[in-house]
């Protein structure tokens, strides 16, 4: 027994000395930071300061308002993109011919660089009538859409990022279902329809139930993911207008290298961690995964 | 296997050992602006490579919007290059930070008389000389010359007659009643970052307003929301709400007529002249009340602190400011030659050349410096993000308010930025 404790100790030693060196300690440092003044590149003594970065942070309306918008983006997003990745995971899990040149047009936006995406639907969300977006609300209002400039807009910047977030996303956590749609036994669907199961039965009484875990565990990373929005953030809207799209991850990089304030962008992703800690520690409480019974 | 490795790593030791111990190695980091100036430095490294063999330069590009966060990074890893490219403004925070070399003692003093007043005054900073541009930047109003005609203003012929304020609402509102989507000013919105501060603040100063109290530099309270300043934004965000400005997301708004008013710098000179040919005349910004202002400033030379071979680094700076080479990149880019000689040489800037404007803006006085602190990056910083607000409607007073506040703070946590030594 002892033999094998050391063995799992001997290989799993790389993955945690990894994890220890690159997230324990620079997360532990960031704690530490957070209670300084330092600043990047000045050649002024560290000075400690106590809370006052946080006192800061909470009396800034635009930290409250990304603190605000993440949960919006979490709330909203979460939920949507895993139904999608759902209803496109059960489509895409058919014997059809050309299935997989499917599968691989649904994961393709994955694969691109955020970035990329990013700049692509800047284009998409172009002002004015020949704005793409613009041009296809008119098509199907039958020309009762005005059009919008969707990224300077208080009430349509923050949905249009979500809506290219959900477009790229999407497509990652349907391949993670799709797997755990075809780890379930053959033997069960024919079971339940020897038992006289319908479609739609079999779905709620089979599928869902066998996919538990591996939904719990798509959620749980889309949040986190979710949590960590910036990428969009900074290409399409930098915060705007009137930081109805600022993110805690946006106003940290801002803090941090525009402004060279390194103490305070480490108190807001303390912050950020223990806001996320807390979410995912309720998602935990409401959906205990199940252990697999061997 | 082991044979491969063996064989692999004898040949490095192989082709270390081979190199010249006398050949120097320099590492130099460059923005990646526009496509042309991109080319015209590679070729210049390369001819400056070939034309000795002590100096070997190898050139980075670094996307121009995290510039100074990737400087900054670097900085912190002990990384620096030895010749480093940087905006302007951001060079009193370097030399706080104790990131460059002076170049005083190393550059020659007839090469240093021979650059322009203004490249002179932006790179100074206490008494000692650390940046040397080869090219100063230029900023106006182009214009489609056949627009204006119908609309009945005259044209300016030159700054001290720029369109006032009244004017110019005037003129906007004219090519409004005759454009098809009434937008008719570019504003370069799809820039983002140092340029609405480069590009905006000399609003401010031509309302009498500014970024911050010019005397000692401590403090923006009073300043950049006093009325004045508040006044001038109040104008632009007028040119927004009375939907004159295009978005410009294409960044073809100018060339492809959907506009007839571009507010953009000389780099863009090269594009307009080949879309508009002769119809293209260059105007100065319009005038808030205290005459008409303009930047100036662009990219500059330092040398690092961290450099161990500065003297051929300063080979290098004295190959790019030769003549010949100033003119290459000022003709590519249309940026105002850094260098007397050169100036006097460009067809471009003389009396009666398409720039003009440009050179006696810079010479006239009628360009103002952005503030010469430590403080930039906060001042910068926080003008940005108020500038988005008020273009995207919000509260001026609010936003110029947040904005001084933020600045004061950064000021007053730093001590009022005290020279270290």
């Amino acid at each position: 027994m002892d033999s094998r404790n050391f063995i799992a100790a001997f290989m799993s030693a790389p993955a945690l000395v990894g994890l220890l060196l690159f997230v324990v300690v620079p997360f532990l440092f960031a704690v530490a930071l957070s209670f300084t003044n330092l600043r990047l590149g000045s050649p002024l003594p560290l000075e400690w300061m106590g809370f006052e970065q946080y006192r800061r942070i909470f009396s800034d309306p635009s930290f409250v308002r990304a603190l605000l918008n993440n949960l919006v983006f979490v709330v909203v997003v979460v939920p949507l993109q895993t139904v999608l990745a759902l209803v496109l995971a059960l489509l895409l899990n058919r014997r059809l011919y050309g299935i997989t040149w499917f599968r691989t047009l649904f994961f393709m936006p994955v694969v691109f660089p955020l970035s990329l995406v990013a700049v692509v639907w800047v284009l998409i969300f172009a002002p004015g009538p020949n704005g793409m977006m613009n041009a296809f609300l008119d098509l199907v209002s039958l020309g009762n859409w005005t059009p919008r400039d969707f990224l300077h807009d208080p009430y349509f910047a923050l949905p249009a990022i979500m809506l290219t977030s959900i477009w790229q996303g999407t497509g990652f956590q349907m391949v993670i279902l799709l797997a755990g749609l075809q780890a379930i036994p053959a033997e069960l669907y024919e079971a339940a329809a020897i038992d006289g199961a319908g479609r739609r039965q079999q779905f709620w009484h089979i599928t869902l139930p066998q996919l538990r875990n591996t939904l719990i565990f798509v959620v749980l990373v889309t949040t986190i993911l979710a949590s960590r929005l910036f990428d969009q953030v900074q290409i399409m809207t930098q915060g705007g207008p009137n930081d109805a799209s600022t993110t805690v991850m946006f106003e940290t990089v801002e803090a941090a290298f525009a402004r060279q304030q390194v103490a305070r962008g480490a108190a807001m992703t303390v912050i950020l961690f223990l806001v996320v800690l807390l979410i995912t520690r309720l998602q935990r409480r409401v959906a205990r995964q199940e252990r697999e019974v061997t | 296997m082991w044979k491969y490795l063996l064989i692999g790593s004898l040949a490095l030791i192989i082709s270390c050992s081979d190199q010249q111990s006398d050949l120097t190695v320099l590492m130099v980091w460059a923005h990646a602006g526009q496509a042309v100036e991109r080319k015209v430095l590679e070729q210049q490294v390369k001819r400056f490579n070939s034309l000795q063999t002590e100096i070997q330069v190898q050139l980075t590009f670094i996307p121009e919007q995290s510039y100074n966060a990737q400087v900054q990074a670097a900085a912190v890893a002990g990384e620096l290059p030895d010749m480093l490219e940087f905006d302007g403004p951001f060079l009193y925070n370097y030399v706080w930070q104790g990131h460059l070399e002076p170049l005083d003692k190393l550059l020659s003093a007839k090469l240093q008389e021979e650059l322009l007043p203004s490249i002179q005054k932006q790179g100074h900073y206490l008494g000692k000389f650390y940046a040397v541009g080869t090219f100063d930047s230029g900023l106006g109003l182009y214009a489609r010359r056949s627009a204006l005609k119908d609309t009945g203003v005259q044209i300016p012929s030159g700054p001290d007659n720029a369109w006032t304020d009244d004017e110019f609402a005037t003129v906007l509102a004219a090519l409004a009643s005759r454009d098809p989507d009434g937008r008719v000013l570019d504003l370069k919105l799809n820039y983002s970052g140092e340029w609405f501060t480069y590009a905006f603040s000399p609003l401010l100063q031509s309302a009498g307003g500014d970024l911050i109290d010019r005397n000692d530099y401590q403090s923006a309270e009073g300043i950049l929301n006093s009325p004045q300043s508040v006044r001038a934004m109040k104008a632009l965000q007028n040119w927004f709400t009375r939907g004159y400005i295009d978005s410009n997301v294409d960044d073809a708004a100018f060339v492809s007529g959907r506009v007839a008013l571009s507010w953009a710098g000389h780099w863009e000179y090269s594009r307009y002249a080949e879309a508009l040919g002769s119809d293209l005349a260059l105007l100065p910004l319009p005038d808030l009340g205290k005459g008409s202002r303009t930047g100036q400033g662009s990219w500059v030379w330092g040398i690092t602190k961290h450099s161990k071979n500065p003297q051929a680094v300063v080979r290098l700076l004295e190959f790019l400011l030769q003549p010949n080479e100033v003119l290459v990149m000022a003709a590519a880019n249309g940026a105002v030659p850094a260098t007397r000689t050169a100036i006097a040489r460009s067809p471009l800037y003389g009396d009666k050349g398409p720039l003009q404007l440009f050179a006696r803006q810079l010479q006239g006085g009628f360009s103002v410096p952005r503030p010469q602190t430590p403080a930039y990056p906060v001042i910068t910083s926080a003008f940005q993000q108020a500038f988005i607000d008020i273009r995207n409607g919000g509260d001026i007073q609010n936003a110029m308010d947040k904005a001084a506040t933020e600045i004061d703070q950064d000021i007053r946590d730093n001590k009022g930025y005290p020279q270290v030594d």
